[in-house]
């Protein structure tokens, strides 16, 4: 009996990474989408640090490594990128969230833009370094620039109007 | 408000060496990437193959709304772009008019110097399945590969001029490296002066000219075209227009719109050559003939001169 209860125990932890996998997977796609759009035409905004954030930090969800890694993997291999910069991005991001947030820095866990502003900039400025070093030349910087600040802006929009549903849902319920 | 809960950084702690491992491993795939193995190339491919369907049914709706929006955008400036399109057309009747009469010149030209006829070019058109999007990439997967002959240094082209060249060929779908992409180089001439350089992307909006005389004079708004040296790409199709900056540098903006890319041509009969001694024809100089050489009754632009009795 309770080796059928850990069975289940671990096919239920194995189908939710299966479904965070799938939805990060949607979401860095949805990103690159959105080049379509004119506005993002130099740039698009990393939307999947700013899903990645919010999940660990305000919803409790720890994505494992392993589904950042494929996941960072595979949106590599769809967009052409250099096989891992995702991973490594993604990675540093969450180690950054961990060890500036939760361990150490924001224990009153306040002031999350400013946060979440020093823990991006610090993962990007990483993997952009490395660019750079396989590269072996300065790239335009005018995209990097867009991408990094249209991201810092997007994130209190999202934090915002998530706030506003959860407020709405909770009125709701009362 | 942020939460950070204690269950969370309990798990962080134990996963923290695991997360450095897995670092490592990416630096290493990334060293891997770079290296260009064969192994590599194929499991890219396969995947590729394997990931289309679902990228492209995923960027399809996204694609659709951007569309929506963009005829409700230019709906609002119909009428200044139907006046604008009236005087164009009217440009080009006259335009026209004067092509078609050089046109037999040329043929007779040609056939009086007995000149190499032009090998027709045979093209596969194909739908670009992915965005450019990406910071650090800028490349499109179509939906042709192997199975229509499609071979790793084809060029890509569209109605406009050149898009990029084949990078990677799997069995259904290949993928193109953009021009304004980092790792881009193409040989290219500048049509008025004749001057070669080599333009290289920045993954941004513009190209960089290297490679080019310090001779040379660029003009704004000088058309600059594929050379053809090194053979890897054919001669003669357009890149875009020469653009002075405010610092007095001179740079490429392309002709083609990278973010409206739906249908891109591969032109399949260009075989990549490798770069050996033999086959490596170098940078010739491309300076426009002296008049010397011209043909007698014939000006340098190829008209006719009709030369009085006195002369």
């Amino acid at each position: 009996m309770i080796k059928h209860i850990k069975n289940f125990y671990y096919f239920y932890k194995f189908s939710k990474s299966i479904l965070f996998f799938v939805f990060l997977f949607f979401t860095l796609n949805f990103q690159t989408s959105l080049s379509f759009f004119s506005i993002f035409e130099i740039s698009t905004p990393s939307l999947v640090s700013i899903v990645i954030y919010l999940c660990i930090v305000r919803f409790n969800i720890n994505p494992s490594n392993i589904i950042l890694l494929l996941t960072g993997f595979f949106h590599d291999i769809v967009i052409g990128n250099n096989l891992g910069i995702t991973s490594i991005f993604l990675l540093i991001f969450k180690y950054f969230i961990f060890r500036l947030i939760l361990e150490k820095i924001n224990k009153k866990n306040q002031e999350e833009w400013i946060y979440f502003t020093i823990i991006f900039i610090f993962s990007f400025s990483i993997v952009f370094l490395l660019n750079l070093i396989i590269s072996f030349s300065l790239p335009e910087l005018s995209p990097i620039f867009f991408h990094v600040g249209v991201t810092l802006i997007l994130f209190p929009i999202i934090n915002i109007s998530i706030n506003f549903f959860s407020y709405v849902s909770r009125l709701i319920k009362s | 408000m942020v939460s950070g809960k204690p269950s969370n950084l309990k798990s962080f702690k134990s996963s923290k060496n695991f997360n450095f491992i897995l670092i490592l491993l990416c630096l290493t795939l990334v060293f891997l990437g770079k290296l260009d193995l064969i192994a590599i190339r194929n499991i890219k491919a396969f995947l590729s193959d394997f990931l289309a369907p679902v990228t492209f049914a995923l960027n399809k709706p996204v694609k659709e709304i951007a569309g929506v929006f963009e005829d409700v955008k230019s709906a609002g400036s119909l009428r200044e772009e139907n006046i604008r399109l009236k005087s164009e057309v009217r440009k080009l009747k006259v335009i026209n008019s004067k092509v078609s009469s050089q046109e037999l010149e040329l043929l007779e030209l040609r056939q009086l110097l007995k000149v190499l006829p032009e090998r027709k070019n045979k093209i596969i058109t194909a739908r670009a399945i992915t965005a450019p999007g990406g910071v650090f990439a800028n490349t499109v997967l179509i939906n042709a590969g192997e199975d229509y002959g499609i071979k790793v240094g084809q060029p890509a082209i569209s109605s406009l001029g050149l898009v990029g060249y084949v990078v990677n060929v799997s069995l259904k779908t290949s993928r193109i490296l953009l021009i304004i992409d980092i790792n881009s180089l193409i040989p290219v001439y500048l049509t008025n002066s004749n001057w070669p350089a080599v333009v290289q992307g920045q993954s941004g909006k513009l190209l960089t000219l290297k490679f080019l005389s310090s001779k040379a004079k660029p003009i704004d708004g000088e058309v600059v075209q594929t050379s053809g040296h090194g053979g890897r790409l054919p001669p003669g199709i357009n890149i875009g227009k020469i653009v002075k900056s405010f610092s007095g540098k001179f740079y490429v903006k392309p002709i083609i719109d990278f973010q409206r890319l739906t249908y891109i041509s591969i032109i399949t009969n260009k075989t990549s050559q490798s770069m050996s001694s033999k086959n490596f024809d170098g940078f010739a100089p491309l300076q426009k003939p002296k008049s010397s050489i011209n043909l007698k009754g014939f000006n340098l632009s190829g008209k006719r001169v009709i030369e009085s009795p006195e002369n």
